[in-house]
Order: C-alpha cells, then sequence, then structure tokens
C-alpha cells in the first residue's frame, strides 16, 4: 500500500518536475537570452477552449490562438512567435494541424526567474507519422492573399492596411505627433 | 487494488484535458505584445512597453502575436478575450487597444504557470500613459522611418 501511495504522490507532482525536451531538436539558436531548444509531440489546440470551455470550430479558424497539448505531460504550451523575422505569430502555421497530433520543433522561453513558463517559438512542424517536416513561415504569404490592396514593395508591416490607419490617426508614438514631430522627438 | 490502479488512472490522464477553473478579477496594466516582452529580443521590459514601442506592438498584435495585459502588480495577464471579441490573434479590438493602460475587469485562468485573462468589461481605457520614448526613442529604431529620404 505504502508502494502504491508514494507512486500516487509522485504522479500529482509530475507536472512540476522540469523535463528536458531538447533532445533530437534541430532547433536554430536566435540567440535569445532564456531560450532552450525543444521538440515534442502535442495536439494542436484552440487555446480559449482548452482554457475556458468555450470553443470554435476549426480552432477558431485563424481568429484564436492556438496552442499544443503537449503528449508527454498534458502541459498547455503555448506558441508565440512563429519562424519568421518579424512581427509573426504561430497560429497560420498550426491552423492545419487543428486537432492534429503533431511533432514540434523550436526554442521554449524559460526564465524560472521571472516566472517565463512555456512561451514557445514554433520552427517547424508536421504531423505524427509524418517524415516532412514544415517550415513554419507561412504568415506573410497569407497575408498577401488577405490583402491583395495593399500589395507592394517593403514589408508587410509597413503596408498592413489597419495599422496604418491607427498610425494615420495617432501617429507612430500613439500621441498625436506627425511624422516629422516623431521622427524630431526620438532623434 | 482496483480503486487504487482506477485513482491512478484518472490522476494521468484526467488532469490535462479539464478547463481551468476561473475567478473574478479586476486588473489594471497596458496591452504589450508578449513576444517582444518575454523574449527581449528588442531590449529589456522598460524598452518594449509604452509609447517608445507603440508602433512595435501595432505590428505585433496585427501579425497575430499573442497580446498580454502587464498589470501593474507585474505580472503578464495573457488575454483570450475583449468583451464580445474573441478574436485574440489578430483582431480588430485588441489592435485598437496596442499600449494602452486600461482597467479590465473579468475571469482569471491559471495553466502551467501561464496566467489567462477573460475581459468581461474595460472598465477604462487611459489610452498610452507610459510616455517613455522621451528615455528610449523608438524600439525598434526603425519602427519610425526617415520621412525625409
Amino acid at each position: 500500500m505504502k508502494k502504491f501511495l508514494i507512486a500516487i504522490a509522485c504522479l500529482c507532482a509530475a507536472p512540476a518536475a522540469a523535463q528536458d525536451f531538447s533532445e533530437g531538436s534541430e532547433a536554430k539558436s536566435w540567440n535569445l537570452y532564456a531560450e532552450v531548444p525543444a521538440t515534442f509531440e502535442a495536439k494542436v489546440v484552440d487555446i480559449t477552449c482548452e482554457i475556458t470551455g468555450d470553443c470554435a470550430d476549426n480552432c477558431g479558424d485563424g481568429k484564436r490562438q492556438i496552442g499544443l497539448l503537449r503528449a508527454a505531460d498534458g502541459v498547455l504550451i503555448f506558441p508565440n512567435k512563429n519562424a519568421q523575422t518579424g512581427f509573426q505569430g504561430a497560429g497560420t502555421d498550426l491552423l492545419p494541424f487543428c486537432g492534429q497530433d503533431v511533432q514540434v520543433d523550436g526554442l521554449m522561453l524559460v526564465d524560472e526567474d521571472i516566472g517565463l513558463n512555456n512561451i514557445y517559438q514554433l520552427q517547424k512542424i508536421r504531423a505524427v507519422g509524418s517524415e516532412d517536416w514544415v517550415k513554419a513561415n507561412t504568415w506573410s504569404k497569407q497575408w498577401a492573399k488577405r490583402h491583395p490592396e495593399a500589395k507592394g514593395k517593403g514589408p508587410w508591416f509597413r503596408r498592413d492596411p489597419r495599422v496604418n490607419a491607427i498610425i494615420a490617426e495617432t501617429g507612430y508614438l500613439g500621441q498625436g505627433l506627425s511624422h516629422q514631430e516623431a521622427w524630431d522627438i526620438t532623434q | 487494488m482496483r480503486l487504487i490502479t482506477s485513482a491512478l488512472a484518472a490522476l494521468t490522464l484526467a488532469s490535462p484535458g479539464f478547463a481551468a477553473e476561473g475567478e473574478r478579477i479586476q486588473i489594471t496594466g497596458e496591452i504589450i505584445d508578449t513576444w517582444c516582452y518575454y523574449s527581449g529580443v528588442m531590449g529589456g521590459p522598460d524598452a518594449v512597453t509604452g509609447s517608445a514601442h507603440h508602433t512595435c506592438a501595432l505590428w505585433c498584435s496585427a501579425g497575430g502575436i499573442p497580446v498580454g495585459l502587464l498589470g501593474d502588480d507585474g505580472e503578464v495577464y495573457m488575454v483570450l478575450k475583449i468583451e464580445d471579441s474573441d478574436e485574440n490573434a489578430s483582431g480588430d479590438t485588441q489592435l485598437s487597444l496596442a499600449s494602452h493602460e486600461i482597467t479590465a475587469d473579468g475571469m482569471l485562468y491559471k495553466r502551467d504557470g501561464l496566467n489567462y485573462l477573460v475581459v468581461e468589461k474595460v472598465v477604462t481605457d487611459a489610452g498610452i500613459t507610459k510616455l517613455n520614448h522621451e528615455d528610449y526613442g523608438v524600439v525598434p529604431p526603425f519602427a519610425i522611418p526617415n520621412p525625409n529620404k
């Protein structure tokens, strides 16, 4: 009986114990102070659904953040960033795998001092059983499809209609300054 | 024995899938982009908030990077909903609040070391109150293109 009680106690404590998911990772370093390479299997889930029970079809169909329910320990991982440089999240790359069991590779951000846990930069993904990795770099092309009117030179974030409308109204610093005034005050 | 085996199975299989239990909370803080804040890719926490980082916060929010509420208590709350908008990936409502100081009333959930917030009501919206461009300029420096070129 004592052994079984000890086993139960260990299981209860398991989520708190740090596990190493770096073995086998091929993730490229981004030279982030808190990065740790991590590859693991997980189920792709709608985070709002997972947390609150309010679920949407197809993980929110691109309008909700998508999470990774790690198979090894049931921990909910929050992918914040995809593999592109710039300002893109990982939702577009995860959406085609909604509800599926996948393997991912990327960088986990870990800093116990500030309570940083389970924030992830996704670099590549594949369905469990598949040999073929898919790079997590689809956001910009998807944005271009949604905004044909914003076609032009330069990165998407300079041409995004919603962002540019806000900047036109309140300026780059959000203070109502003109472009020239905002430039001058920050040089 | 069977009872203990069932208990073990319940502990190992059932616990991760349940929705977390929430508690009501009212919290004041700034709507931030969480990647820049957590990763340190553009500098320390003070530099990646406020007016200095406003344009970048817009880009990140529009780009689907999760937004959070950086509370006055120093905690980050990952925002799942804001009033009637559940579009927490590049949604219009969260975009319109980038860098704003708000007081939010809603439900707090905790899971695996992260705070999650469902904002049922934006009680106050004070706009951008942290004017740190006076200290940091603009972060990143290329956020404001040179108007004279």
